[in-house]
């Protein structure tokens, strides 16, 4: 990341809002700044494989949730957990990391699957696609509820990960009075987003990285010059759902719980509207527009509050998408580019 | 099975119609519109605000209507406004996007924050699913479909109202227009169509139709903030099951998919899976786009 005007004036702003968290709550900012970052980071990881799609590619993905959502569940079924309605405990399991392993290429697969058929469908059909796709999942997911859960999703899995939990997380929780476990899972986030970016700078500074940007600005051309832009947006998409699938499995993790409502169209939304604050195409842009979009968000309460008296949860989350619908639509009319954006380096119109 | 055809056929006259809409709106104005759904729950909304007794709170305001409270008066009154949204839409946001030549894919996006915009507005006003103050009738059959005097009626208007849309396209001046513009915008234009009003009336009459959607959706069901997008992808499968951009197909293709998802629960491989029935739609769709992509009565075009 170079220091331009851009990018200095999008730390300012990131860290104004951080600011901003402190002035606006007159007790626990703490906390509340410290659960924002959770978020933050894992729907900025999020926010980063969609980029590689959308961003880096051109491919226009909806079912964002989808690929999230398989990394989770596979990740949290291949560890000890208890599961559905009885709560059925499966005391056995992989060790950790090589179930997330196996979450995170379930998750690229996935995208292999679904990427197969439908990559070379037209910009606004593969919206539909994966959109599609993922409530089919959705909906699966929710159905199968011997194996998965269904509504009443995978309980007591967090140990499998939070015993690996480093003492100086421990100390610094108790001093802050902070969740060590939540702030286990937000270290791990950030230092994933900063493996991932290392490893995406490599590989969009290489010559796989400029064919795919090729592949987005001219795909007859890349063909002509005897590349196969198939595999390539395939490679694409399979890599940018493997991201997805991490951000899925911290966020199950997160929560301490999985539910099938969390993989819901509003998340997958939720991950553009950062996407598109952030920056589409910029690395590091959706990092800053994850931390601004989360500290609009958790400031939503006090919105709604001004807005009616005594809000209750309907009208909080109502205000909160509303916002986000609002904060989509006026990004995409006045500044496609976001942040950090390239405007030329969008892709906008069906191709 | 036959119990199934009736949901089926109901269902599928709430899709069709929708369809029809985006599948009008899609083939003028290349738009897909996400925020279809929010249009058709207008619909239900209003006309849930309107025939309601005048002391009740069905929504956040106090029900007012000069009016007053007829059930027919109401469902005019609502199809009219959700007309006036789409004029308002197409003449605030939708034009000025056009001429600022934005793309399309920057505007599916938008129509996507406009959903989330639109629906959550209404979660602000109306949270609980609630039903059309209109008295419980006992089913009937008809043929052999059981179904109650006034879903059989909601299912003959929407079928007379899909063979005017036929006529009026066919037609009437305005209809030919329509798809002349659809098929080029600018040999429309060449030939003396002023494809801005043109365009202006098809985000009318397409919203008009997705609100007569929503009331015929409420009237079967009930009326829920977010009723609209939860039949969205079913609405978008019928939509690119019949060729996207056609408007006979849409028809068709609403209609199957509606009784497909409905007599997918009798299916074998589907028993105690009930909740799982509009994958079974969705998947069809898929599989349309990836084998058949201009649907069964579109015309080929390049969508790759």
């Amino acid at each position: 990341m170079k220091f331009t005007f851009k990018s200095s004036f999008t730390i300012l702003l990131t860290i104004s809002s951080i600011f901003l968290v402190f002035l606006l709550n007159e007790e626990g900012e703490i906390p509340i700044l410290f659960n924002l970052l959770t978020f933050a980071g894992i729907y900025g990881l999020a926010a980063i494989g969609l980029n590689v799609h959308f961003g880096l590619t051109g491919l226009l993905n909806f079912g964002h949730a989808a690929f999230m959502g398989l990394g989770a569940y596979v990740t949290v079924l291949l560890i000890p957990h208890a599961a559905g309605r009885e709560g059925v405990v499966v005391t056995t399991g992989l060790p950790f990391f090589l179930a997330l392993l196996i979450g995170i290429i379930s998750a690229a697969l996935f995208g292999l699957l679904l990427g197969l058929p439908a990559i070379r469908l037209r910009g606004d059909y593969l919206a539909i696609v994966t959109i599609a796709a993922a409530e089919i999942f959705r909906l699966l997911v929710r159905d199968l509820e011997s194996v998965t859960g269904g509504v009443y999703g995978i309980i007591n899995f967090s140990n499998s990960l939070q015993q690996y939990r480093s003492g100086f997380i421990d100390n610094f929780a108790s001093s802050n009075e902070l969740n060590p476990s939540q702030i286990w899972i937000a270290f791990l986030s950030w230092t994933s987003i900063i493996l991932v970016l290392l490893l995406l700078r490599r590989l969009t500074n290489s010559p796989w990285g400029r064919a795919l940007r090729a592949v987005r600005e001219d795909e007859d051309a890349v063909r002509a010059l005897g590349k196969n832009a198939v595999w390539l947006k395939l490679q694409s998409f399979m890599l940018g759902a493997g991201i997805a699938g991490l951000s899925g499995v911290l966020l199950a993790f997160n929560y301490g719980t999985i539910q099938v409502s969390t993989f819901v169209p509003i998340l997958t939304f939720y991950v553009w509207a950062i996407m598109i604050l952030g920056g589409v195409g910029s690395l590091t842009g959706p990092i800053f527009g994850s931390i601004i979009f989360w500290v609009i968000i958790s400031e939503t309460t006090g919105i709604a509050q001004l807005i009616f008296e005594n809000a209750n949860g309907q009208q909080i989350a109502g205000v909160r998408f509303v916002l986000v619908g609002l904060l989509i639509m006026l990004l995409m009319i006045f500044r496609p580019s976001g942040l950090m954006g390239k405007k030329e380096e969008l892709l906008l119109d069906v191709k | 099975m036959i119990e199934q055809l009736g949901n089926g056929l109901l269902l599928g006259i709430i899709i069709a119609v929708a369809s029809v809409a985006l599948s009008l709106l899609y083939g003028v104005t290349r738009i897909v519109n996400f925020a279809h759904g929010e249009i058709i729950a207008l619909g239900a909304i209003a006309t849930l605000f309107l025939s309601s007794p005048v002391d009740s709170r069905v929504i956040f305001l106090d029900r007012f209507s000069p009016l007053g409270n007829n059930f027919y008066i109401s469902v005019v009154i609502s199809v009219i406004l959700c007309g006036l949204l789409g004029g308002i839409l197409e003449f605030f946001l939708f034009r000025p996007l056009r001429k600022a030549e934005v793309g399309n894919i920057a505007v599916l996006v938008v129509t996507i924050g406009l959903s989330l915009f639109l629906r959550h507005i209404y979660l602000l006003f109306n949270a609980k699913p609630q039903n059309f103050p209109l008295e419980l009738q006992r089913r009937e059959t008809y043929l052999f479909f059981d179904m109650t005097p006034r879903n059989f009626r909601v299912l003959i208007l929407g079928i007379f109202v899909m063979v005017l849309i036929g006529l009026f396209l066919n037609y009437t001046r305005i209809g030919k227009a329509m798809r002349a513009v659809r098929d080029s915008n600018d040999l429309a234009s060449v030939s003396g169509i002023n494809s801005d009003n043109i365009i202006l009336f098809t985000w009318i009459s397409s919203s008009m139709l997705a609100g007569l959607a929503g009331v015929f959706q409420a009237t079967i069901n009930d009326v829920r903030y977010n009723m609209g997008f939860l039949i969205l992808l079913l609405i978008f499968a019928g939509t690119v099951l019949g060729g996207i951009g056609t408007s006979f197909g849409a028809m068709v293709g609403g209609f199957i998919i509606g009784i497909v998802v409905n007599v997918s629960v009798g299916l074998p491989f589907m028993e105690g899976h009930t909740e799982a029935k509009n994958a079974v739609a969705l998947a069809i769709m898929i599989l349309i786009l990836l084998f058949r992509p201009q649907g069964i009565f579109g015309e080929k075009e390049r969508v790759s």
